[in-house]
């Protein structure tokens, strides 16, 4: 009877090897695709009362809201946030899009899916997150919303969720994953989004593939 | 040619200590106004000690639900406890350690509440609207006052 081969010219061998090193890079992928995005999270506190300058607000390049091509499936007036590009777009017709450019805070990153707009308001109120009370137990629980708020100049509420996409009074991190929030724009922005788009508006949140 | 009499230089010495006395009393003393004397708060200490929701506005059209909202916020609520100087035990704007704070008596019947010291220091904040179940606080500091806003304490159940 014939020996089996032991080189990797053995069919058998080969896939073995191929199993055995899926085993480890998957693990070791995904640890470091969590590093990186905690590294990429801009270490910022919310900062009531902070009124930016109006030219701060003023995004430019890529951030800079804009018409854009945009190919997808969605029908148009539908709202598609692709959060690992930090891009909001709002479709229209002829695959283009009105595109803004937004921070995501950590409460963008724990879902994907379909839901709608379910209500909309002018200047939200603030609640900051327990965490951040525990570090700064001055705050208040609870800050009516107005000009210096950390929820901005609008708000649009998503289905019956926490979410919600809203203004913000940190221009800076826009672009960027920070610790706070869901998906905010710069007030600008998130005033001209809360002009165009009507309470039942249909938002798709889309998170960057993992394995 | 000039001669130096004992007249002349008893003269000249009373000149020179009128001098050094009038800039003494140009130099010497403290700058600014007058500190306000701190009289007795007309609230006791022990108003303030409990448990309270708080929760805060800027405009006073938002005041009525922002006190509502107050009474909400008794699951993560603000305590406020004794000193051991009579004072109580509370927090500074931007400061997260705690301190003992004391009510002052300012000028007009207004309470102030903050570091031992004079009333209406800009650390101090002006107390008012104090009853059984809630007060209210406005910060001396136009700083504070632009980030805080006005706070509304309520008492929790």
């Amino acid at each position: 009877m014939r020996r089996p081969s032991l080189t990797l010219q053995n069919p058998i061998l080969r896939r073995l090897l191929l199993v055995s090193a899926c085993l480890v890079a998957v693990p070791a992928a995904m640890s470091m695709l969590g590093a990186n995005a905690a590294q990429d999270e801009m270490q910022i506190d919310d900062q009531p009362g902070y009124v930016p300058n109006p030219t701060d607000e003023h995004l430019e390049g890529p951030l800079e809201r804009q018409v854009v091509f945009f190919r997808t499936t969605e029908p148009p007036g539908s709202i598609v946030v692709h959060t690992s590009e930090r891009f909001l777009y709002l479709v229209q017709e002829n695959n283009r899009a009105m595109r803004y450019g937004i921070g995501v805070g950590r409460d963008g990153f724990q879902w994907a899916g379909q839901h709608k707009i379910s209500r909309k308001q002018e200047w939200p109120d603030w609640r900051p997150p327990p965490e951040m009370i525990e570090r700064q137990p001055y705050l208040p629980r609870f800050m009516a919303g107005g000009p210096g708020n950390p929820m901005g100049a609008r708000a649009l509420y998503i289905g019956q969720t926490i979410y919600r996409i809203h203004g913000t009074n940190q221009p800076q991190t826009i672009g960027h994953a920070v610790s706070s929030g869901c998906f905010r724009l710069v007030n600008g922005d998130i005033i001209d989004l809360y002009e165009r788009v009507p309470v039942g508006t249909r938002i798709v949140v889309k998170q960057a593939p993992s394995l | 040619m000039f001669r130096s009499t004992s007249a002349g230089k008893t003269v000249t010495s009373a000149a020179l200590l009128a001098c050094i006395a009038l800039l003494s009393a140009c130099a010497g003393g403290p700058e600014g106004p007058t500190p306000i004397a701190s009289a007795p708060a007309s609230i006791a200490s022990d108003a303030l000690v409990g448990r309270w929701g708080l929760a805060a506005y800027h405009r006073d059209s938002d005041r009525p639900r922002t006190e509502a909202e107050a009474k909400r916020q008794c699951n993560n609520p603000y305590v406020i406890t004794r000193g051991p100087n009579g004072g109580v035990i509370m927090h500074l704007a931007d400061v997260p350690e705690p301190q003992e704070l004391v009510l002052k008596g300012g000028p007009g019947g207004v309470n102030f509440l903050g570091p031992p010291g004079p009333p209406g220091m800009p650390e101090d904040r002006e107390v008012f609207a104090v009853s059984d179940k809630s007060f209210s606080v406005k910060w001396v500091s136009p700083e504070n006052s632009s980030r805080y806003g006005r706070m509304i304490y309520v008492r929790c159940a």
